[in-house]
């Protein structure tokens, strides 16, 4: 009988410690987006919280009455003071493992987002799989834009990024962890896609506004900001972003266009799909300077072919695999300048010469700003066409056939 | 068996109206015992006397076969007769039943009545001619209640166990078959019957189920869960460690696997030891339909059995602790049904479960004739009224229900009883510590089942301890072809283990390839 006595002291424990971390779903505020932006010497940190009535099915048919967020603001010099503010104005616990995405303001940026990440290793309700933008505008004006097609506009641009990445590899979805990968590491330099509101000055701030076919603004990936160290140095166009991504070998699937020569000039009325991609890095040391030889292999389906020739034949395809390298070439080249005009190795140079050449990397990190616009890139690539897609000639080739 | 409760015998007097009137006040005057006295041309100078119990007897067989006999004797000279020996000529040359005895006893004559035989005295003879004249009203043989099958024989036992040692006798046509009759009960003096294969059941487990049947001490038993009570290994345990059934094949079955089959008269049902876990997860239908069709069934079953415990449990405790681990679309889908819900997720679970416990209670005490009133009270009151009044979450109804469901895939019921109490002890940790009690139960409960045995048996075996013998997997989780299973399980024959030579399937004649 020994045993039940035990028993007896274990279930007291149970009764007086158990339950003291228990949160009824209730009794949470599902944060579903969080804004960051610098205002007078404070942050100030916005909050899009999900309201699950709203978005639940069943009460009515989407597009009614009432918003599925709701978002406000609280300001503090510190962020976790910022975030613990909340509770003055909120009858919920704010519950960010759910958070979808970060948005960060220019000028919160310029300023640094040290203390960002610093909440982010610290804590373990923030997780680091969140993605990070950065905003053109507030941070807090992104959190307001409702999205067509979603209930949770938080989600909806997470979605947005995950769409981007793997069908246009134009931006890329950079996570919390991605960052601090890519700054903690040799080159201590990212780039975060930019978000901007496109379209009329109207905000899309009222759930009404769905009801219409079209909306009078919307929310878009916008640009690339390059971040060094901690800090927003600039920004450079999605075509110069798809030149990095085309560096840093995270092409995963995109449509190329293309014109019909060489120099990658002229109308660019013809596309292919790349279904596969790959870049490699070589570098060579050369006098204190490098030279980058820029290896890319690339598979792919054409879409859009107005060149004419017979795409049956393998001269003519190689005539069209000779068009789109000289395309690619030109944007790793707009990409490669971009950057270089910023001096900050957002394509992972550094990471390359340091994996490769450690000592020489010794020397050279500490001033890799200066040496870093000096590198010479080598690029070659190849194209190959594994389909001319279900048409051979073509169109208008087939038609002069006809006539004949 | 009934030794113990032997007083001193009291022999039969040569009287034979002393004899009728000692058996009469034993029973003390009770109206259903019949005492005929008559006379026979055999012996017309002494009396005789037929006494029975009326209504376990069959009166037809006791007057075709007895008294018509004895009545219309036409050799009144006989030998015996003349010799004093009048009972041994009623019973060498008169009697025209199979079964008869002598005894001499008054406990002994007693004892036969009760047992529904017929005791025929003579004046004179300090001796009783017993005749086994059983009968009466009892149910006949019809389809298993409990235990539904789709594809397999469809009858099952009956109160009777002589009826129920005969549908086992006519699947095994075995003489190894071996059937052992005990008396158990110092007032109902129960026919328990042990039944076993002969060189397949393991000896030592056959004389340990005989010892302990032997150490039984009660006034009755009705059923075979009070033998159950008094012969299983652990009593304080949530586990059966017993099966029972009420379908003959699946005694025949567990006897070629060597196990003990144990019988009590006046239930259908039989108990066989020594069972382990995995056994109660195997339905008669698993070795009737194909083995492919089986197995998946089986895996649903061991699905179902881990959802029955579980859910309810992993529900409170994600909703309650981990809300991190759902995907946010479902997190916010079951945030909105927990609006305006006043209880928290522990209360609203422990709510649902208790009233559907109270519901199958019901359902299964109250008259046939309400039977459609429950489920209306059932589904619309408590499910979605519930629901509409803000009581509980539609998510928990369906927990609940989804869970309820699962409970009813056990095809033995003593194990299925077992996960609905467990899963009470699991919600209340969940609530309490969340995912780290749910583990630190199930770890109690794992410990608890690899320390219980079953007639000297692990239960968790083969699993734990580990697979003695090769190919002792064939039959656990999935089933392979019949031909493919050649060991019995669970090591109960040491010296007879396998069931069939190999394990090859037997090669088939391809008559299409003649013409």
């Amino acid at each position: 009988m020994n045993k039940w006595k035990l028993l007896l002291p274990l279930f007291v424990c149970m009764l007086a410690v158990g339950c003291w971390n228990r949160v009824e779903l209730n009794e949470i505020g599902i944060v579903s987006a969080t804004g960051v932006d610098w205002k007078d010497g404070n942050w100030v940190l916005s909050y899009q919280v999900v309201i699950p009535q709203a978005i639940s099915g069943m009460s009515g048919v989407g597009g009614g009455s009432a918003a599925s967020v709701n978002v406000f603001s609280t300001k503090a010099e510190g962020f976790r003071a910022a975030i613990s503010k909340a509770s003055q104005e909120t009858s919920r616990r704010l519950y960010f493992s759910h958070n979808q995405i970060v948005i960060v303001g220019q000028e919160a940026a310029r300023k640094g987002m040290a203390p960002l990440f610093e909440t982010y290793l610290r804590n373990h309700d923030a997780r680091e799989t969140v993605s990070v933008f950065l905003s053109k505008g507030s941070a807090r004006h992104m959190l307001e834009q409702l999205i067509p097609l979603e209930k949770i506009p938080g989600a909806a641009i997470q979605r947005m990024i995950t769409n981007e990445e793997i069908n246009s590899s134009t931006y890329r979805q950079m996570t919390i962890h991605q960052v601090l990968l890519d700054l903690m590491g040799a080159t201590k330099a990212t780039g975060i896609p930019g978000l901007v509101v496109s379209g009329s000055r109207e905000s899309m701030n009222r759930a009404d506004k769905l009801s219409q076919t079209n909306t009078p603004s919307k929310v878009r990936l916008f640009d690339l900001g390059l971040i060094s160290e901690d800090k927003l140095v600039g920004w450079i166009s999605g075509e110069e972003s798809q030149g990095v991504m085309w560096l840093k070998n995270h092409v995963k699937r995109a449509v190329i266009p293309f014109a019909c020569t060489e120099e990658a000039k002229g109308q660019k009325s013809s596309s292919i799909r790349i279904i596969h991609a790959e870049t490699k890095l070589r570098p060579e040391p050369s006098g204190g300077k490098w030279i980058m030889h820029v290896d890319a292999k690339a598979v792919g389906t054409l879409m859009e072919y107005n060149c004419g020739g017979d795409l049956s034949k393998p001269a003519q395809v190689e005539k069209a695999e000779k068009f789109i390298e000289a395309e690619i070439t030109s944007i790793m080249q707009k990409g490669w300048k971009a950057v270089r005009k910023y001096r900050t190795d957002v394509v992972g140079f550094g990471n390359v010469i340091h994996k490769k050449y450690p000592k020489q990397w010794a020397e050279a990190k500490d001033n890799w700003t200066e040496l870093f616009p000096q590198t010479t890139l080598k690029i070659t690539v190849r194209v190959k066409l594994n389909s001319a897609g279900m048409s051979g000639s073509g169109f208008k080739s087939e038609q002069e056939k006809r006539r004949s | 068996m009934n030794k113990k409760n032997a007083g001193p015998l009291t022999p039969l007097s040569p009287s034979l109206h002393a004899n009728a009137e000692a058996i009469r006040n034993r029973f003390g005057g009770s109206c259903d015992i019949v005492v005929r006295f008559f006379r026979s041309d055999a012996a017309p100078d002494r009396e005789l006397a037929i006494i029975y119990v009326s209504g376990i007897v069959d009166a037809e067989t006791i007057n075709e076969s007895v008294m018509e006999p004895l009545m219309s004797l036409k050799l009144p000279q006989h030998a015996y007769v003349k010799g004093g020996k009048l009972l041994e000529a009623l019973r060498n040359c008169v009697v025209s039943i199979g079964s008869i005895k002598d005894v001499s006893t008054l406990e002994e004559a007693l004892q036969c009545l009760t047992d529904g035989l017929c005791v025929i005295m003579a004046d004179g003879s300090p001796a009783a001619l017993i005749a086994e004249v059983c009968g009466g009203e009892q149910r006949g043989v019809t389809i298993p209640q409990t235990q539904t099958v789709i594809r397999g024989p469809q009858h099952g036992f009956v109160e009777n166990i002589r009826v129920n040692i005969s549908l086992i006798r006519r699947i095994i046509r075995s003489s190894d078959l071996h059937i052992q009759m005990h008396k158990i009960g110092r007032q109902t003096h129960s026919n328990v019957a042990v039944l076993y294969l002969h060189g397949t059941a393991d000896e030592s487990i056959v004389k340990e189920v005989y010892r302990r049947l032997a150490a039984i001490d009660i006034d009755g038993v009705l059923e075979t869960g009070y033998i159950e009570e008094f012969i299983q290994d652990e009593t304080f345990t949530l586990f059966p460690t017993l099966l029972n059934s009420e379908r003959p094949d699946t005694v025949a079955a567990a006897l070629l696997e060597g196990r003990v089959a144990i019988m009590v008269d006046g239930t259908p049902l039989v108990l066989m030891a020594p069972t382990t876990f995995f056994t109660f997860f195997q339905s008669p239908e698993d070795y009737y339909q194909r083995f492919d069709i089986a197995s998946f069934v089986r895996i649903i079953r061991y699905a179902a059995y881990v959802v029955a415990m579980l859910l309810p449990a992993l529900y409170i405790a994600v909703t309650t602790y981990h809300q991190e681990m759902l995907p946010t679309t479902l997190l916010i889908s079951l945030a909105a049904q927990r609006e305006g819900i006043p209880f928290p997720g522990l209360i609203e679970a422990l709510l649902m479960e208790m009233t559907f416990e109270v519901l199958r209670e019901a359902g299964l005490r109250m008259p046939r004739a309400i039977g459609p009133a429950i489920s209306i009270v059932g589904a619309l009151v408590l499910g979605q009224s519930a629901v509409q009044a803000g009581i509980v979450s539609a998510g928990m109804v369906i927990i609940v229900s989804f869970t309820a469901i699962s409970n009813f895939v056990m095809p033995e019921f003593n194990m299925a009883a077992t996960s609905r109490i467990i899963r009470f002890v699991y919600m209340l940790m969940a609530g309490v510590f969340g995912f780290f009690g749910i583990f630190i139960s199930v770890l109690f409960t794992l410990i608890h089942l690899t320390s219980l045995r079953s007639f000297g048996v692990p239960y968790m075996s083969p699993l734990a301890p580990g697979p003695t013998k090769q190919g002792i997997w064939r039959d656990v989780f999935i089933r392979l072809p019949w031909w493919a299973i050649v060991l019995r399980p669970l090591d109960l024959s040491l010296r007879n283990p396998k069931r069939r030579p190999n394990g090859r399937k037997p090669p088939a004649q391809r008559h299409s390839d003649k013409p």
